[in-house]
Order: C-alpha cells, then sequence, then structure tokens
C-alpha cells in the first residue's frame, strides 16, 4: 500500500500513475474524507486554472510593433551615418577652396586693370581676361594634373552615393510591395 | 494564410515578406503577454518587454534552425527577457535548486477571506501572480499556453523532474490556501 501524499494526488490528477497505484488511491480517497477534500481543491485549482483565459495586449500592439520593425530595418546604422557627413562636410570643403582658388587667381591676376579702368564694361572685360589668364595657368602643366586628381576623386565620391542611392531606393520598392 | 505552419510563416519573412511576421506577432502576443505580466507582475513592463522580444526573435530569425518548436524557441527569449528584466529591476532571481527548494507562504500575502468577497476564478487569476516569478511562469505556460512539461523544461532549461516539482508545489499551494478558506465547504 503506497502512502497517499500530496505528490501522489498530483500525479494522480495528472494521470502520471500506474494502473495499482490509481487503483489504491482511489480505495484511498474512498475511505479517507480528509484525503477526498484535499483531492477536490486541487482539482478546483487544476479545472480554474485551465477554465482561464488569456490577457489581451493594446489593440495597436502589432501595428506599432510592425513600424518598429521596417523603421529599424532601413534606418541608416550610425557608423554609415556618420560616414556620409565627413564626406558631405570634405566635399563642400574642397568646393570651398576651389572657389576660393579661383577667385584669388582672378584678382591678382588683374589687378592693376580694375583700378585704372573707367567704365563697368571695362572691369567685366578685364576680370574675363584675368579668369582666361587663370585657366590657362591652371590648365597647363602640374595645374591640369591636380585639377585631374581632384575630378577623379569627386567622381569617385558621387560614385559611392549613386551605389547607395540606387541601392536604397531598391529596398525601398522590394518594402513597397511586401507591405 | 492564417492556417499557416509557424515554420512556413518564418521561411516566408526569411523570404522578404516582413509583413508576414504580423501573424506570428498575433498568434503568440496574448499567450505570451499573460506569461510576463504574471512573471512581471506589472502589465506595463510586460508589454515593453514583450515588443523587445518580437523584435529580438525578428533579428534572430536567421539563427532559428527549426530544431525546437518554434514556440519552444520564441518563449525561451520570453523567459529569459523576463528573468533580465527582473535582474534589473534588482528584484531576487534565485538559481534553479533554490528556486525549486524555495518556499512560499500566500497566506502571508492574501487573507484568506477575501476569497469571499472575489469570484473563484478571478481569485486563481490573481493568486498566480503572488506565486514566485518561475512559478507563475510554469502555471501559464501549463495551463493557458497549453504547452507539455517537457517544452517547459526546454523553455526555462531546467529537468522535467524539477518542472513537475514546481508546479505541483504550485499547486499545492493553491489548494492549502483555498481549504482555509470559509467558502471551501460550499465550492468542494
Amino acid at each position: 500500500m503506497i502512502q497517499i501524499t500530496d505528490e501522489i494526488l498530483n500525479k494522480y490528477l495528472d494521470g502520471e500513475l500506474s494502473r495499482e497505484e490509481t487503483e489504491q488511491v482511489k480505495s484511498g480517497l474512498r475511505t479517507s474524507e480528509e484525503l477526498q477534500k484535499k483531492y477536490s481543491a486541487l482539482k478546483l485549482v487544476h479545472e480554474k486554472l485551465f477554465d482561464m483565459k488569456e490577457d489581451e495586449v493594446s489593440p495597436a500592439f502589432t501595428d506599432t510593433l510592425m513600424k518598429q520593425i521596417v523603421r529599424k530595418k532601413f534606418a541608416i546604422p550610425k557608423q554609415q551615418k556618420y560616414f556620409i557627413v565627413s564626406i558631405a562636410t570634405f566635399i563642400t570643403l574642397l568646393c570651398l577652396v576651389i572657389f576660393g582658388f579661383v577667385i584669388s587667381a582672378m584678382i591678382s591676376s588683374a589687378p592693376s586693370s580694375i583700378g585704372e579702368s573707367k567704365s563697368v564694361l571695362d572691369s567685366v572685360s578685364n576680370l574675363t581676361d584675368g579668369l582666361v589668364t587663370t585657366l590657362k595657368h591652371l590648365f597647363s602643366g602640374s595645374g591640369l594634373s591636380i585639377i585631374g586628381s581632384i575630378f577623379s576623386l569627386l567622381i569617385i565620391i558621387s560614385g559611392y552615393f549613386f551605389f547607395e542611392m540606387q541601392k536604397r531606393s531598391k529596398a525601398n520598392l522590394s518594402n513597397g510591395q511586401h507591405l | 494564410m492564417r492556417n499557416l505552419s509557424d515554420q512556413e510563416i518564418i521561411d516566408s519573412v526569411r523570404k522578404g515578406n516582413e509583413s508576414d511576421y504580423s501573424i506570428i506577432i498575433n498568434r503568440y502576443k496574448n499567450k505570451a503577454f499573460s506569461m510576463l505580466k504574471r512573471m512581471l507582475k506589472n502589465e506595463f513592463d510586460a508589454e515593453e518587454v514583450l515588443q523587445d522580444c518580437f523584435l529580438k526573435a525578428y533579428n534572430s530569425l536567421n539563427n532559428f534552425k527549426g530544431e525546437a518548436k518554434f514556440s519552444t524557441w520564441f518563449y525561451r527569449i520570453v523567459y529569459n527577457s523576463a528573468l533580465t528584466k527582473l535582474s534589473s529591476q534588482k528584484r531576487k532571481v534565485e538559481n534553479e535548486m533554490t528556486s525549486v527548494e524555495e518556499h512560499f507562504d500566500l497566506e502571508s500575502q492574501h487573507n484568506a477571506d477575501d476569497i469571499e468577497k472575489k469570484d473563484i476564478q478571478e481569485f486563481v487569476r490573481d493568486i498566480i501572480t503572488k506565486l514566485p516569478e518561475r512559478h507563475s511562469a510554469i502555471i501559464t505556460m501549463f495551463y493557458m499556453n497549453e504547452m507539455s512539461i517537457e517544452e517547459i523544461s526546454e523553455v526555462m532549461q531546467i529537468t522535467v523532474s524539477n518542472v513537475k516539482v514546481m508546479l505541483h508545489r504550485s499547486r499545492n499551494s493553491m489548494r492549502d490556501f483555498i481549504l482555509k478558506s470559509k467558502l471551501a465547504e460550499e465550492l468542494i
């Protein structure tokens, strides 16, 4: 005869006992009122737990989460963001340097003639002459190789941005088809 | 679309159909929420952690090999996230053995006469939140999510016998509490 402990009652409830043990528990339940009371209470808890309904999350939960997933997927990574900002800053600075260099070269090549000229038309024609002289100077000898290097650099950087843009628009397009 | 298996949905998401992930979310959100709510004892925290769990699962979908059921894999993320949240809240999270051996006294937290003021169903719901976190997780997984003892042991990374011990202990504790109430004679 087995001793009917709480553990045995739980196993009986879950149907984990052997046939012989089950019979012994059944007989014990018939003879002991105390045991019967314990088992009934255990069964009540078991049944009430099974009847429990699940809790519900807020109605907008799925939509909010899906938006987060999409936003995260297409967000620019922090490292990439820093890279883009540094490249853009570099290009801006380069443009400013080139612009400044051209202006200063123009002015230095025709300073005396601007002061001596009598009309606005003369000044403009003098400045144009200065620009032509500067360009001639730039596109000859070592100046030409510097210009070439700058243009090559600009083409490489533009190529990178073009490639990134293409990749992004392709991803956005496929996302639009799926969502 | 709703009758697709978890694996079929995951394959579809992996192929680039992100929107199919919403089927997985709708399938598991309430079950996982019920478990988290009882473990964390706080509705707001439960929903916040649940969001993180779905995001973690989405980001790790490529790591899901399909050796275990998706539900088991997902509930493991939910369970571990709940434990992390609890430990971050500096709550007491004990190791496996002490957790199995832990004693809890529902009577010290509840007045047995409260049962008379409430519906027994509501009372049982309420009393689960008074159980220690691991016990309430087991009760929710076993009864609400209808998971087997083996699945629960996989989720919690403890032995099957330990799951049974904790399940029985929780049930006994709730039973004893009901037996001590005045309403016991009417109910039983």
